[in-house]
């Protein structure tokens, strides 16, 4: 029997092939997303860490009174002040190379930190060694803005490679240590070597032990891959979905073909628990080869990555990556054939010698619409429940997510029994069009359940899509309505030219200087911890901006930043205080507890909590990353800061309107990936598509036959296959839409704490995804139809 | 022995088919040249293998022969394209095989009229009526195929052959899977499409008593003709039968 199976496996090798397509570009996601996450870890592992330090003390102000203090303690042998700071390098094209520019300076010296690439180490003002990887060599000029904005040029006299204690950031270049006292100040860490150091605490400053700092490095690293793995598997885990649809639409068409076959097994023999191990015998067979056909491609996709990104990452490949490929592989395939499996083996013998009872009974229809009903119910009533709230709770947020998700399983379960849905759309179609279409859009409608596992495919990857374009577009439109809430137009914005980096410190201070201005404000951007809560985000900023320079909308108390917070409801909800209660945030150990005075509202991407800045860290008081500013005329404001900032390349001055851009603009290109990563599911879908009419146009053999013999032409047949195909894509498309665009608004009011119906509605991609919809169904028949207006008319009515 | 008539609705000259090469050459008709007459029944018989489908099959464009040449009304089938073979099906040829006639999917009537609807000609009411008055199907027409007989399902056929008023109607052993009632109603049918509609009809079959619903029966034999008979009678057709057997 078994024999039979693997024979009958050979001979349909044709019609598995888009089958085993899908399980090759399901396993090839998988196991490429394990190797990059393996190859990007293993790199950081090898990277040698340095051995001459023993402790590291870092904090802020670090002097040189501290560095003797250090140096005389107990068991230290040497301590050495590690001078650092911003050095913002101006590349050759006039503009800020990207950062992190925060500690890109530091000083000389002769520890393991610098290895000597070419030329000499600095020795003299006017001279720097530049990193390897900076486009810098000897002899060129480096020029660079410090921290107060002064400017300084320096010629390379060498470069030099680095080594880290842990994951702190590589400097880009070093000068000599006198120029990188003048230029960056105090001591940003200081080393410590020899042994059972004891160094006392202080406020302020952290210790932390070399081989502490190293193990971090690693650690963080491994998390890193961790994550990104854990990401790329969630897209992984989609396109298996989708190819899992495909597969179980293939065995369920396969099974429907061969039901004589099995009744002739039965009739001599085979029990029920033989023909379904068959059936799944045949499922692990096609499994492991699609899921050795998705490890060589996974690898050899993950290796093209890691040529392409240039970065010498080593290209590791873990036996275990593979064994999750070949499992992921077989398994997906035997779960998704298991059904039919079940389905096979209840053919009864008699079914070879009947002419009819050519399918095999479904006994669970009554069971799925059950299912499916409840499931959407449930749905949407947990979506309910939580949608009149206004300030959401996390656990409301869940459950509403949750009730999302299941109403869209919902969806899914009952896709067969709404495809019923376009009996009226084919009766349309049928009136309108011509035999072409009439016979199209029956022959999509004969089988709801092939019609309804194929569409699956294809509703799945385009609800994510349409989900999480509803859900940026309404980021989008939200924060554009909060920028400009809070942003008055009149205000003239200076943000740091790339990154989150903060600004010169002279920024503010010559924007109070130029001519027209009559106010000026900074806001210093960083987080805290709030005792109650995690980690949150704060804006210290001048009391006196509020309401000229900022107006961000308050809906409660005073926006008087003197006597306390003013807090995003949002915000005050998720942490539970309200106005008038203390709150204590924690600024790396200086903590800062005030009274709630305020509510505004706002959104993730604002500052939760605003802070009177005199009442900041006085570290913070430093960390100026937006300066507002405007004056009587704003327009000519704008003119004057224009020409005050020409020579700065490290500062962009904008507005409200550029900031949104900007800032989506980067938005966009992380929507953009994800719409990519969802496209290995719609390509998936397609192949489940082109599978089904495939198969379909292989049944129909002979009704193709009699159309040609009674004066069909070739035209006509390929026409007939591709509105059958324009449906069935039509069916998956439009309720993915649906069913996207809802699971988005449910999103966006679980993630954005906003109203459930208040969504932008993302009518560029649902009209791309329409526009895809159309052409995948065009494309996906394309070769069915040929193979269908091919058929040999003789063959096909000859009667035995 | 011919009787004199004045057109030929379809027709052969020199007609050869051969099948394979080399050891699997198979010579299924060998300068075959017939008339079949306009107006009238012509049943084809001959043992197994005597190549009968194989000239139907010529004849109604459905296959291409080696050599000789094929008249279809005026048309010669020879070195026409693929599209132009399918028209000349569409609008001169009507054709009921053993099974497997009917599209699932259309209800009894829209497979009678799908060559109308190919064609995107508007159908003849009146035609229309009297062919499914004919076929006795009466509140059965919106049925599926699936929910019909194997001999209303032919019926069904054969109406559908009958409704573009081909040249030519090819029915190749329409019979050979119905029981004796079932074959005499579609028998008769065909025979009305001849003597009411006027049409051509060409019955390929192995049982005396469908060809005696004929005309004339032409017996064929190794690919060649062998005789025929006029105004047949089942007892003259199964003698015939008997002794070209023998011979064979
Ligand atoms: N496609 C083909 N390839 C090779 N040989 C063929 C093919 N079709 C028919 N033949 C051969 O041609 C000869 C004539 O076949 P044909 O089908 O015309 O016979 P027939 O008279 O219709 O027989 P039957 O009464 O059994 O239907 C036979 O010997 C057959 O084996
Ligand atoms: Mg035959």
């Amino acid at each position: 029997m078994w024999r039979a199976m693997v024979r009958d496996l050979r001979a349909h090798r044709g019609r598995l092939a888009m089958t085993l397509a899908s399980i090759v570009l399901g396993v090839a996601f998988v196991v490429s997303s394990w190797v990059l996450a393996d190859s990007t870890a293993a790199s950081v592992r090898a990277t040698d860490l340095r051995s001459d330090v023993d402790v590291v003390v870092s904090g802020h102000d670090l002097t040189d009174a501290d560095l003797a203090d250090l140096a005389a303690l107990p068991g230290v042998s040497a301590a050495r002040g590690v001078l650092a700071g911003r050095a913002a390098l101006v590349g050759a094209d006039g503009k800020l190379v990207a950062g992190p520019h925060d500690t890109a300076g530091t000083g000389w010296d002769r520890t393991d930190r610098f290895v000597l690439t070419a030329g000499r180490e600095p020795r003299g003002p006017g001279e720097v060694a530049a990193a390897d990887g900076t486009e810098l060599s000897t002899g060129d000029t480096a020029r660079v803005f410090l921290a107060d904005g002064r400017q300084v040029r320096a010629t390379v006299v060498g470069t030099f490679g680095y080594r880290t204690v842990g994951s702190e950031p590589a400097p880009r270049l070093a000068y000599d240590q006198d120029s990188a006292r003048s230029m960056f100040g105090s001591y940003h860490w200081i080393e410590l070597t020899g042994e059972h150091i004891a160094v006392p605490p202080a406020p302020g400053r952290q210790v932390d032990t070399a081989r502490a700092l190293g193990e971090q490095a690693t650690a963080d690293a491994e998390a890193a891959a961790g994550s990104t793995r854990e990401t790329l598997l969630a897209f992984a885990a989609v396109a298996l979905l989708v190819g899992g649809f495909v597969i179980a639409n293939t065995f369920a068409m396969l099974v429907t073909q061969r039901v004589r076959q099995y009744a002739l097994l039965r009739a001599v023999g085979a029990t029920r628990r033989q023909v379904r191990r068959a059936v799944l015998g045949e499922a692990a067979a096609l499994g492991a080869a699609g899921a050795t056909g998705g490890v060589l491609l996974g690898l050899a996709l993950a290796f093209t990555a890691l040529v392409l990104a240039q970065d010498d990452t080593e290209f590791v490949v873990s036996p275990l990556g593979i064994l999750v490929g070949y499992a992921v592989g077989v398994g997906v395939t035997v779960v998704a054939a298991h059904a039919c499996a079940r389905r096979a083996a209840t053919v009864a013998p008699v079914a070879a010698l009947r002419t009819d009872a050519l399918t095999p009974p479904h006994r669970t229809r009554r069971v799925r619409v059950a299912a499916g009903l409840l499931l959407v119910a449930a749905g949407v009533a947990t979506v309910a429940a939580t949608s009149g709230v206004d300030d959401l709770g996390t656990t409301e947020r869940i459950v509403g997510l949750v009730g999302g998700i299941v109403a869209w399983l919902g969806v899914l379960v009952l896709a067969p029994e709404l495809s019923a849905a376009l009996r009226p759309v084919a009766a349309l179609l049928t009136r309108l069009g011509g035999p072409a279409t009439r016979l199209g859009a029956r022959n999509a409608l004969r089988d709801p359940r092939r019609t309804a596992a194929t569409s699956s495919a294809l509703l799945v990857g385009l609800a994510l899509v349409c989900a999480f374009a509803t859900l940026g577009e309404t980021m989008v439109s939200m924060f554009g309505d909060t920028v400009r809430a809070t942003v008055p137009a009149t205000t003239t914005v200076l943000r740091p030219a790339a990154g989150d980096e903060p600004l010169g410190t002279d920024v503010l201070d010559r924007v109070r200087d130029t001519p027209g201005v009559t106010g000026a404000a900074a806001q210093r951007y960083g987080s805290a911890t709030v005792a109650t809560g995690g980690r949150t985000t704060v804006s210290a900023i001048e009391p006196d901006a509020f309401g000229t320079l900022l107006t961000p909308p308050l809906v409660a108390g005073t926006a008087d930043l003197r006597t306390g917070f003013v807090v995003g409801t949002n915000e005050a909800a998720m942490l539970g205080v309200g106005l008038g209660d203390q709150v204590t945030l924690d600024f790396d150990g200086e903590r800062v507890t005030r009274p709630v005075v305020g509510l505004h509202t706002t959104t993730e991407a604002q500052p939760l909590f605003y802070l009177d800045v005199a009442a900041a860290p006085a570290w913070l008081r430093d960390r100026t990353t937006t300066v507002y500013a405007t004056g009587t005329d704003p327009a000519a404001v704008r003119t004057a800061l224009d020409r005050a900032f020409a020579g700065r390349p490290d500062v962009r001055v904008t507005d409200r309107e550029g900031v949104i851009d900007e800032d989506m603009g980067e938005f966009a290109a992380v929507l953009a990936v994800m719409y990519a990563m969802f496209g290995a599911a719609v390509v998936i879908a397609i192949f489940g598509v082109v599978n089904t009419l495939a198969l379909s146009v292989l049944e129909r053999r002979r009704e193709i036959g009699v159309l040609r013999a009674v004066g069909a032409r070739r035209r006509l047949v390929r026409r007939a296959v591709r509105v059958e195909s324009l449906v069935i894509c039509g069916y998956g498309g439009i309720t993915g839409i649906v069913v996207g665009v809802g699971f988005g608004a449910v999103m966006q009011h679980v993630m954005l704490g906003r109203e459930l119906f208040a969504i932008s509605v993302p009518y560029l991609v649902i009209g791309v995804s329409l526009a895809g919809m159309v052409a995948v169904g065009v494309l996906a028949a394309l070769w069915p139809a040929r193979r269908a207006a091919r058929t040999d008319v003789l063959v096909a009515i000859a009667t035995r | 022995m011919c009787p004199v008539t004045t057109t030929t609705a379809a027709g052969a000259d020199g007609l050869t088919k051969v099948y394979g090469e080399g050891e699997a050459r198979v010579v299924a008709l060998d300068d075959v040249t017939v008339d079949f007459h306009s107006g009238q029944f012509t049943a084809i018989m001959g043992p197994s293998g005597s190549g009968k489908s194989t000239l139907m099959h010529c004849v109604a464009g459905l296959d291409t022969p080696s050599s000789g040449r094929v008249r279809l009304g005026e048309v010669d089938l020879s070195g026409l394209s693929d599209d132009q073979l399918t028209a000349v099906r569409r609008d001169r040829v009507g054709f009921v095989f053993q099974a497997f006639n009917l599209l699932p999917t259309l209800t009894a009537l829209e497979n009678i009229t799908l060559p109308l609807d190919l064609a995107g000609r508007r159908p003849d009411p009146a035609l229309v009526d009297a062919i499914v008055a004919a076929v006795g199907l009466g509140d059965r027409l919106g049925h599926r195929p699936a929910q019909l007989s194997g001999g209303q399902q032919q019926r069904v056929a054969c109406a559908r052959a009958l409704v573009t008023s081909p040249d030519v109607v090819f029915a190749d052993e329409p019979t050979g899977a119905l029981d004796s009632r079932s074959s005499a109603a579609l028998l008769a049918l065909l025979r009305r499409g001849v003597d009411e509609f006027g049409r051509t009809v060409v019955l390929v079959t192995h049982d005396p008593a469908a060809a005696a619903y004929a005309d004339r029966v032409l017996f064929l034999a190794d690919g060649r003709l062998a005789g025929e008979l006029t105004e047949p009678t089942a007892n003259r057709v199964l003698d015939r039968m008997k002794t070209l057997e023998r011979v064979a």
